[in-house]
């Protein structure tokens, strides 16, 4: 028999198409996962720890110390994680060996939300059924509310994720509002456990920002101190009260430390913001960066130390201005085949 | 002494329009900075902090070189030249009223970091000294001497030294303007031979000798150094007191930008008039005071933060100046600055809304850190 030697391009078409994401067979998922148990104790052995209590966290340190890397993606680096955190969920055959699938709803598409929808119907009608016979008993219905404002929703990604099948807007929405009319019920308490599958807490508010008290030195006066970062500069400064508004940096005058009327402008910013020009004397240590950093290390840091000293409104007053920000902008890093982290190679026609 | 001030004050400015009630009130706080007294002579420690104003002819007369720039600029500006009288000024100026003029000249070095304010100590006591009468001896910028000099001239007097034609003629004629009964009443005391044809006779007035310098350039070295040899013999006589004020004088024993035709760079020896002025600096003859300012600004390869004696100065210079009085300058006092500010208010210098507030004056003073240089320049644009 003759052998094709040059295939037709459909062929071609249909063995050149990438077959969607790789499946991974149950097999190979266990294997994976012995692996990765053997390699924990090689790890251990080789950091000198007990085998026996070696948790990812230990794990996470010594990969970083045998593997450094300076990615700034931490995505990037080396990391040895169990395989179900590497390998993502898949969903397995749907169907037996006959061809017939496992679930009932297999032939809507997207079996897993249509049963969920179904799910979710069953109880809000329980919970109906339950408030009709407290009704009929004329016992009292119970009033407690659900803290709504801590919780918020599954976002559309995380209920993929939990489904493992894809959604549309649509789908979303009108589970949600499903989750919605229950939770409005009065007798909604019964299926508490249920609905807190679907919900999340809400970080209680951002970081609290504690505002250090003044500490007192020998003589009775009071300082604060405060730390500033620009750039590659690290700076702390020690404003003292009752000043004359003397600023000493490094042990240096300001004006022979700054000799630019730029850097003196942002050091003086935060007084004249507060209007606190000459009350409060500074000295302050400063190291790196070029000189705009400098200053800039050294604003952040006095506005951090004024704090104590001043009160809570025009703490946020100051939060609003800029003053208590750190500034996130560092030198971008230079891209192989540009000459600069922007500027491209002149380019030449021939 | 204060009203009186303030109505003289008032009476100087000329008749401006009808003056209100609100002008009257408004001028007597103005005339705190102020005070009439233009002669230093007068100046004592109730004038400190105040201004004082040199009437326009006499800066003419008095300074035809000395003032700095900028100060000559304010001055076209406000069409008045007023000196803050401050403390190092009236501490040299007692020294001077109690110096014994037998003895031989003290030196008096007046030192201090960048923009604080030591060539208008000098000119202060300068305007001090013409007024009493004294010869004054004025160099306005030695390091003038040692840098960019254009010609060079190997000296005819002496082989080994060189000459600066047009530096030295550009003093001789401002030294001219500035003393010039002197010149008539100063006889030469010995014969100098000028060229083949051109020499100066025995007794003749030292004003030929400085024609002489100024018609035939090639020789103005030469008549420089005459002048100051002349002036030095007939000094402790006791006809005339001589000031010797020199501004930079870390500048005689540094280094110098210059070089020979070889390329060979040139020591500040080999410059006729630096020898001479070393001469002069030189505590050998009485009858008088030297006054100097060391200057960072125009020095040669000395670092910026440079401002003692002894690091501007060198072994060399401070071996050469030593035993002197030394007199530092700091920045605006408190009250100093009050009265600087007050001044550029009053006439409206500064024209920003925000600078005529508190807030504004509190933020002029840190941000010149009370300098008066940083103050200048900030009031500029302001």
């Amino acid at each position: 028999t003759l052998r094709l030697i040059c295939t037709t391009t459909a062929v071609q078409r249909k063995n050149a198409r990438a077959s969607g994401p790789e499946k991974y067979t149950e097999a190979f998922i266990k294997k994976q996962i012995e692996e990765f148990n053997l390699g924990k104790r090689h790890l251990a052995n080789m950091m000198g720890e007990d085998p026996e209590t070696f948790t990812q966290e230990d794990i996470d340190r010594a990969i970083a110390y045998l593997f450094p890397s300076g990615l700034f993606d931490k995505q990037a680096r080396p990391m040895m994680k169990h395989p179900t955190e590497i390998f993502p969920e898949q969903r397995k055959i749907q169907w037996g060996e006959d061809g017939r699938p496992f679930h009932f709803l297999f032939y809507t598409g997207k079996q897993s939300y249509y049963s969920l929808m179904h799910e979710t119907y069953e109880k809000f009608l329980n919970v109906q059924k339950h408030q009709d016979q407290l009704i009929a008993e004329d016992l009292p219905l119970q009033k407690e509310k659900r803290n709504l404002a801590g919780s918020r929703w599954l976002t559309k990604i995380e209920l993929e994720e939990m489904l493992l099948e894809k959604l549309s807007d649509d789908d979303y929405s009108r589970f949600i509002q499903l989750l919605q009319k229950l939770v409005a019920l009065p007798c909604a308490d019964i299926e508490e456990s249920y609905i807190q599958k679907f919900s999340k807490e809400l970080p209680v508010q951002l970081q609290e920002v504690v505002i250090e008290p003044l500490q007192y030195d020998e003589q009775g006066k009071a300082f604060s101190t405060g730390e500033g970062k620009r750039k590659t500069a690290r700076a702390t400064a020690v404003v003292y009260d009752n000043g004359t508004g003397k600023i000493t940096v490094n042990g240096a005058d300001i004006l022979h430390y700054f000799p630019v009327l730029q850097d003196r402008e942002q050091l003086l910013f935060p007084f004249q913001f507060l209007g606190r020009i000459g009350k409060h004397d500074m000295v302050c240590t400063v190291s790196g960066g070029g000189r705009s950093a400098q200053a800039g290390a050294i604003r952040l840091a006095s506005a951090k130390a004024l704090r104590s000293f001043v009160t809570e409104k025009e703490v946020e007053c100051m939060r609003q201005a800029g003053l208590l920000t750190v500034d996130p902008r560092v030198k971008e890093r230079k891209k192989p085949g540009q000459e600069g982290p922007r500027r491209k190679f002149t380019w030449k026609k021939r | 002494q204060l009203d009186h001030g303030c109505a003289l004050h008032t009476a100087a400015r000329g008749g401006l329009s009808s003056v209100s009630p609100q002008d009257v009130l408004a001028e007597r706080p103005r005339a705190v900075f102020h005070t009439s007294e233009s002669d230093p002579a007068k100046h004592t420690e109730q004038h400190e902090g105040r201004l004082y104003s040199i009437p326009l002819e006499e800066v003419k007369a008095v300074f035809p070189h000395g003032l700095p720039y900028r100060f000559q600029q304010q001055i076209q500006t406000f069409n008045e030249a007023r000196l803050m009288v401050r403390r190092p000024a009236l501490e040299l100026l007692t020294y001077l009223k109690s110096s014994n003029l037998a003895h031989p000249a003290v030196r008096y070095v007046i030192y201090g970091e960048r923009g604080t304010g030591k060539t208008m100590t000098l000119c202060h006591v300068v305007h001090y000294c013409s007024r009493q009468g004294w010869l004054v001896l004025h160099i306005p910028d030695a390091h003038l001497w040692v840098k960019n000099c254009k010609e060079l001239l190997q000296s005819s007097y002496n082989k080994d030294r060189l000459d600066q034609p047009l530096q030295a003629s550009v003093w001789l004629r401002n030294f001219k303007i500035s003393n010039e009964r002197f010149l008539q009443e100063i006889k030469t005391q010995k014969k100098y031979t000028w060229g083949k044809r051109e020499s100066t006779e025995e007794g003749r007035p030292l004003g030929e000798v400085v024609e002489q310098g100024l018609a035939r350039v090639r020789s103005a070295s030469d008549a420089v150094g005459v002048v100051l040899r002349e002036i030095k013999q007939q000094s402790h006589r006791g006809s005339f007191r001589l000031l010797v004020a020199v501004d930079g004088v870390n500048a005689l024993w540094g280094r110098t930008t210059l070089r020979k035709e070889d390329k060979s760079p040139v020591s500040p020896e080999e410059l006729t008039l630096v020898h001479n002025l070393r001469k002069m600096v030189r505590n050998d003859w009485s009858g008088g005071a030297i006054v100097t300012t060391l200057s960072q600004t125009g020095s040669l390869f000395k670092p910026s933060s440079a401002y003692t004696p002894h690091e501007l100065l060198g072994k060399e210079g401070f071996d050469a100046l030593d035993p002197f009085v030394p007199i530092p300058v700091a920045n605006y006092s408190p009250k100093e600055f009050e009265s600087c500010y007050g001044y550029y208010l009053e006439r409206k210098w500064l024209q920003h809304e925000k600078a005529h507030t508190e807030d504004g004056k509190a933020e002029l003073q840190f941000l010149s850190g009370s300098n008066p240089r940083q103050l200048d320049r900030l009031a500029g644009p302001l």
